[in-house]
């Protein structure tokens, strides 16, 4: 080596070293606003942090949860308007997947596939995640849907354009425009009630007791005693949605 | 100080003001109190109207289906899962007593085969409930379409309620 590329490394290396010292320094002062990042602060906060538990082991398919979501909330009764609905997969002997949930399983299931040709079978309730890295919240252009501090993620219905945004960004679903409102509608974890210190109505209504409800920062709660004691998964983990929706047996055909 | 970056100054602080009192007129009274929503909306939701009541408001005036639920294997289950949204029954029933009640105050009785089916009808996916050491949670599960659809000396088509009482299955 000659003395040229010495001198032209080391002044590459003080380049290179002042960029990267800035580049920590930045990072560092900017570490302590990354609450603009998400709009809900993370669990550990104080107050209520609301999760859901659903069981797919207990759940019968009866639909009563998406029944009851749908009085509770005046949401349109054609079989495409859901807030919670139930799915029928059927894991055949072939190792296909079949995922049937005629009008959100209100009417309730019929199996189509005969006994011989099934491997498993299991219900899966679905409905909003409430997500605590919810990216719905995050695409949309007015500020129209957000976060609360208890972790629920709620709609202005006075200040939703009805840019349908959100509907694609959600990889759950659980998002719809309301036909008669054009805005955009979808769980609020029964917000109304749960200000009157009642349960949503799907957690009221479950009759084998397979959907849990309760608050993730106290130890004590139903929902903790459900999580410690079963397998419990979030549907899409890769996603880092921060979801609250746990599921006991949850099997990776569910999407 | 150039003329033309002195006019430039002025045009920008005109358009900077007027962006100022923009997002003043334009911007909604409570945004950004919480974050980048209108803080008033959470209030907004929480005004829905309910139709469900709790299982507590329908045992207060039924006292003897609820002795009778209790002995059953539907004790856990709630009224309204097969009544129906009851809290215009529970908060308005009691102002008909000994008169007949208004048709939107009625409660949907379900008795008919399709109603029972919907837990109780035969599905695999329904077979691998079992106990649980927590809770208990089992269905019956009959071939409801097939199971006694008449009886055998009258011939009479026979509805599931006709033999097991819903209440004390």
């Amino acid at each position: 080596m000659n003395e040229d590329t010495i001198k032209l490394s080391r002044r590459n290396f003080f380049k290179a070293g002042t960029v990267l010292a800035s580049g920590v320094a930045i990072a560092s002062t900017l570490a302590p606003y990354d609450g603009l990042l998400f709009a809900a602060e993370a669990p550990g906060a104080k107050g209520k942090w609301y999760g859901i538990g659903i069981d797919i082991n207990k759940c019968i398919g009866c639909g009563k949860c998406a029944n009851a979501c749908k009085q509770e909330n005046n949401v349109p009764k054609d079989p495409f308007y859901f807030r919670s609905w139930v799915e029928q997969y059927t894991i055949k002997n072939d190792g296909s997947i079949l995922v049937e949930s005629p009008n959100g399983g209100i009417d309730g299931f019929k199996q189509s596939v005969p006994d011989n040709d099934i491997y498993k079978s299991f219900f899966v309730p679905k409905m909003c995640n409430h997500c605590a890295k919810s990216p719905c919240t995050q695409v949309c252009p007015v500020g129209a849907t957000f976060e609360t501090e208890e972790g629920i993620v709620l709609v202005d219905e006075n200040y939703c354009i009805g840019c349908r945004y959100c509907v694609q960004a959600c990889p759950y679903g659980c998002r719809y425009i309301h036909p008669e409102k054009g805005t955009v509608d979808k769980c609020t974890l029964c917000f109304h009630r749960l200000k009157k210190g009642l349960q949503p109505a799907c957690f009221e209504i479950c009759p084998t007791e397979a959907r849990i409800f309760g608050d993730l920062n106290d130890p004590k709660s139903k929902l903790n005693y459900f999580l410690k004691n079963h397998n419990c998964m979030v549907i899409k983990p890769h996603l880092n949605t921060g979801s609250k929706l746990f599921y006991n047996a949850l099997t990776p055909e569910v999407r | 100080m150039p003329l033309h970056i002195k006019r430039l100054i002025g045009v920008f602080a005109i358009f900077i003001a007027l962006f100022l009192v923009m997002r003043q007129v334009l911007r909604p009274s409570s945004f950004g109190e919480l974050g980048h929503f209108r803080a008033k909306a959470i209030y907004e939701n929480t005004l829905r109207p309910m139709h469900y009541t709790v299982a507590d408001s329908c045992t207060k005036c039924h006292k003897d289906i609820r002795s009778d639920k209790d002995l059953g294997f539907h004790f856990r289950l709630k009224c309204e899962v097969c009544h129906g949204p009851g809290l215009k029954h529970a908060l308005y029933a009691n102002q008909f007593k000994n008169k007949e009640l208004p048709d939107s105050l009625i409660l949907y009785k379900p008795g008919e085969r399709k109603d029972c089916a919907i837990c109780h009808n035969l599905n695999r996916a329904r077979i691998k409930i079992q106990f649980d050491t927590i809770n208990t949670t089992m269905v019956h599960m009959v071939n409801v379409m097939k199971h006694h659809v008449t009886d055998p000396k009258t011939k009479e088509a026979l509805k599931c309620i006709d033999c097991h009482n819903p209440h004390q299955p």
